[in-house]
């Protein structure tokens, strides 16, 4: 389903070719080491490009170019993909064959997305230093901004309490000293930086072959000065003392965030076993901590789990009353140790084995979830297609999940409580 | 069964009704794997006024919202792990007027949606899993007190709207949650889930005739009761205050800004005059505008800034909504602005460039079955066929949307919510 060549040292192109859909999309990685050093200049850059470029100097010349286009739009993309972080440009427009006859989208989108990516406006050389101050602020508005979620940062003040030195605790948008400390010089140079040596990480889906497309992209980087520096492999987590933490906040409901780690990663061969086990204890729609928890005791709204593959965490987040706060973190390791223990029906093993096949199997459904699945698997280290990682779910069997479950260790907890 | 192409969109429809009245349609996607159901009804938070059998009936606030819960539940069975084991999802929602249900899968369809139909249209409540329900609704209710946009619209709505029931959050209060019980539920059920007030809608390479013959064998065939929800509520254009704030635990001040708008009523009209808030919407203060810019280089707005048309049944406000530190100062700037664009007018070109813009954006979201599936059960209720939208936009004039600014975009019409940090 997907091809993929090499543009230039460095520079893939990966194809899904499909005429079903009524929109293609392209997108522009570059891919980075996830870094305190350099996360916050990723994640603001971007955002500076979208601001203005040699013929479209403002977000208004933009939008109206994007009007003209039918409505395409272009969009940042910051994303953390294990120890990396890729930060680049996205774009989603109308395929040719519904524009006014005689027009064409596609060519004239890529054309653009090229000017913002590499002829940005400029003052003295560099980058503006308006444009540069009012994205800092947004980015501070949207790191900040963080709070106004409490499940979001509950998670992340969970994840920077497992991770004081992997890469996984350093915030996807970069901290905010970080942010406050970019100049315009600063990531102008740092743009020149990794314009030049990063990976590229080019992603098209639409009716057109990849041999078409090639042409259409080539001539963005031919004329690149390039010295490409490829990336260490993925590394799974830094070990860590075992911490807890609570903070009160002048909130209604509680937000309890367990951290466990397991040392199976998706570059494991028992990956997919340990994707059934986190469906079965959290994930899925029958799972043990819902249908108990929530269903059986009531003793909070909403509770589930995530498995982060690309360092093996595994996450239990829930909303409660402050005082049940320690009969449910109880609930919570006696359900996993009820996984251990193979305390499994059947009808729970395959509820979650085909709510993952499922989820697998409408991929190719929609342009996003293609982009979203190819962009970041290879990067990950994950090495399986769709097709192949379903067939190794449904052949998972209960000893692979007790096997999975038995790895699991508690790390830490961070509860967000009342204040009393 | 009756067949439509529409060829502006390369969309092929299935329309049927059953013998018992429900309406139904199947967007045909040859070549899709999933397969997307929603079996929804004409019934929200809004609707608690009520007639049955020609009977008056007021319902405690929250009950629309409590039912879809509740609906769930079947005697000695376990709906979720069915579709579990389906390996499908059911999942539902409920708005101010209208309540979903959906489910998606990729295979075994025909289980999926006999399952879907079947316990939409069986309820089964006891005293004591309405009891249990109460508490889980409780925790939601206290999640969403933590939630600065839920709090900022429903202050807005309580501020703005003096009998409309908008003013009433859809998951009601833990007192009047507590007024609810399965005599209750059951008569809602009743009254609101009866065939002809419902629409099911299915996505995806599915047989249109399996589909309906698989609706016609599970669902009940009557009689049903004759039931009629209050859907007109006095309002005048006016707000019941211009402003309102509170504070929480949030990072920066946050605003919804509201203009009054007449209630669209249903049908191709309706449509026209929603098409046209939206273009006036982006006229006004979209990415496009000359006022974007100028809030956005100033720092009064940021990329949170956006906003558009909101219409819920017998309710219509010009809405935008972001992160200010200076939300009176966006106000008075949109209201400023206005009165610009009232003296300059707008070009042909400015019009049909944005008119192409938000068309093309409309066939891009076809690629959604979320959202095009939600789309079409909605404008369903306003007794619209999405699937014609281009030539809605085909009609819209510069006066049009010279009239709704001049119409709507007032200082009493206007009302600001406000969230400032603890």
């Amino acid at each position: 389903m997907i091809e993929q060549i090499q543009l230039f040292p460095g520079i893939v192109l990966q194809c899904h070719r499909d005429s079903r859909f009524k929109h293609g999309s392209v997108s522009i990685q570059l891919v980075r080491p996830m870094d305190r050093r350099e996360a916050a200049l990723n994640a603001l850059l971007p955002a500076v490009l979208l601001r203005g470029s040699r013929n479209y100097p403002d977000l208004r010349a933009i939008t109206l170019r994007l009007d003209d286009l039918y409505g395409a739009h272009v969009g940042t993309t910051v994303r953390r993909v294990g120890d990396y972080q890729t930060t680049g440009l996205g774009c989603g427009f109308l395929e040719d064959r519904f524009a006014l006859p005689g027009d064409r989208v596609l060519a004239p989108t890529l054309d653009f997305l090229r000017e913002l990516l590499l002829e940005p406006d400029t003052e003295k050389g560099i980058f503006r230093e308006d444009y540069v101050q009012s994205e800092k602020k947004n980015l501070i508005s949207a790191i900040e901004a963080q709070r106004n979620d409490k499940r979001a940062y509950a998670s992340d003040r969970l994840v920077s309490l497992m991770c004081p030195e992997d890469s996984y605790g350093v915030p996807r948008l970069g901290e905010l000293d970080a942010v406050k400390a970019i100049t315009p010089q600063s990531l102008w140079d740092h743009y020149q930086k990794i314009l030049k040596e990063s990976p590229i990480q080019l992603f098209y889906t639409g009716s057109l072959s990849t041999e078409q497309v090639a042409a259409l992209l080539s001539p963005i980087f031919a004329d690149l000065p390039r010295a490409f520096r490829p990336l260490p492999p993925q590394t799974d987590l830094l070990p860590s003392p075992h911490r807890e933490e609570q903070e009160a906040l002048d909130v209604t409901q509680g937000k309890l965030c367990m951290g466990f780690v397991t040392p199976i990663t998706l570059r494991d061969p028992r990956f997919v076993a340990m994707q059934v086990l986190n469906m079965i204890f959290g994930g899925s729609m029958t799972n043990k901590l819902f249908m108990t928890i929530r269903e059986e005791m009531s003793l909070c709204y909403d509770i589930g789990s995530g498995y982060y593959g690309s360092k093996g965490i595994l996450t239990v987040s829930a909303g409660l009353d402050f005082d049940k706060y320690l009969v449910v973190r109880q609930q919570v390791m006696e359900q996993l140790e009820l996984c251990v223990q193979g305390k499994i029906t059947p009808q729970e093993l395959e509820g979650a084995k085909q709510a993952l096949i499922c989820q697998l199997r409408a991929t190719h459904d929609s342009p996003a979830s293609i982009e979203s699945y190819y962009g970041t698997a290879a990067l990950s280290g994950l090495s399986m297609d769709p097709d192949s990682y379903l067939r190794q779910a449904a052949e998972i069997t209960l000893e692979q999940v007790m096997e999975a479950a038995a790895t699991v260790q508690l790390h830490s907890v961070f509860f967000l409580k009342g204040v009393s | 069964m009756e067949k439509t192409y529409y060829p502006a969109l390369d969309e092929t429809v299935y329309r049927h009704t059953l013998t018992n009245g429900l309406p139904m349609a199947v967007i045909h996607r040859p070549g899709f794997t999933k397969k997307l159901m929603y079996f929804v009804t004409d019934y929200g938070s809004i609707h608690t006024s009520y007639a049955i059998n020609g009977k008056a009936a007021q319902a405690p606030d929250g009950v629309a919202h409590f039912l879809e819960h509740k609906l769930f539940d079947m005697p000695g069975r376990d709906i979720t792990a069915e579709f579990a084991a389906l390996g499908a999802s059911p999942n539902a929602f409920t708005g101010y007027d209208m309540t979903a249900y959906y489910v998606s899968c990729t295979e075994n369809f025909p289980e999926c949606l006999k399952l879907l139909l079947e316990f939409v249209s069986q309820p089964h409540f006891t005293a004591e899993s309405v009891e249990k329900e109460q508490g889980i609704i409780g925790q939601e209710i206290a999640m969403n007190a933590d939630n600065p946009d839920t709090r900022i619209f429903e202050n807005l709505m309580t501020a703005m709207y003096r009998s409309h029931p908008v003013s009433h959050p859809i998951l009601g209060t833990e007192d009047s949650i507590s007024q609810i019980t399965p005599e209750i539920l059951y008569e809602c059920h009743r009254a609101f889930y009866a065939p002809h007030n419902m629409y099911l809608c299915i996505m995806g390479d599915v047989d249109p005739v399996q589909a309906a013959a698989i609706a016609e064998a599970t669902l009940p065939k009557g009689p049903f009761p004759q039931a009629t929800p209050c859907r007109q509520w006095q309002e005048d254009m006016t707000c019941v205050q211009p402003s309102v704030t509170d504070t929480m635990e949030v990072a920066m001040p946050m605003f919804q800004l509201g203009f009054k708008c007449e209630p669209l009523g249903k049908g191709l009209a309706a449509v026209r005059q929603e098409y046209i808030g939206d273009l006036a919407a982006e006229l006004l203060f979209g990415e496009s505008s000359q006022l974007y810019l100028k809030l956005y280089e100033e720092g009064r707005i940021d990329s949170s800034f956006g906003g558009g048309l909101e219409t819920i049944e017998g309710m219509c406000m010009l809405s935008a909504s972001g992160d200010s530190d200076d939300p009176e100062g966006v106000k008075d700037a949109i209201l400023d602005y206005a009165a610009r664009v009232l003296e300059t007018g707008i070009s042909p070109e400015a019009l049909l460039r944005m008119k192409r813009s938000a068309m093309g954006r409309r066939l891009l979201a076809l690629d959604s079955f979320d959202s095009t599936c939600f789309r079409s059960c909605a404008y369903h209720f306003s007794d619209f066929d999405y699937f014609t939208f281009p030539q809605v936009y085909e009609a819209i004039t510069e006066q049009d949307l010279l009239d709704f600014i001049m119409r709507t975009v007032t200082p009493s019409r206007c009302c600001l919510s406000v969230i400032l940090p603890n």
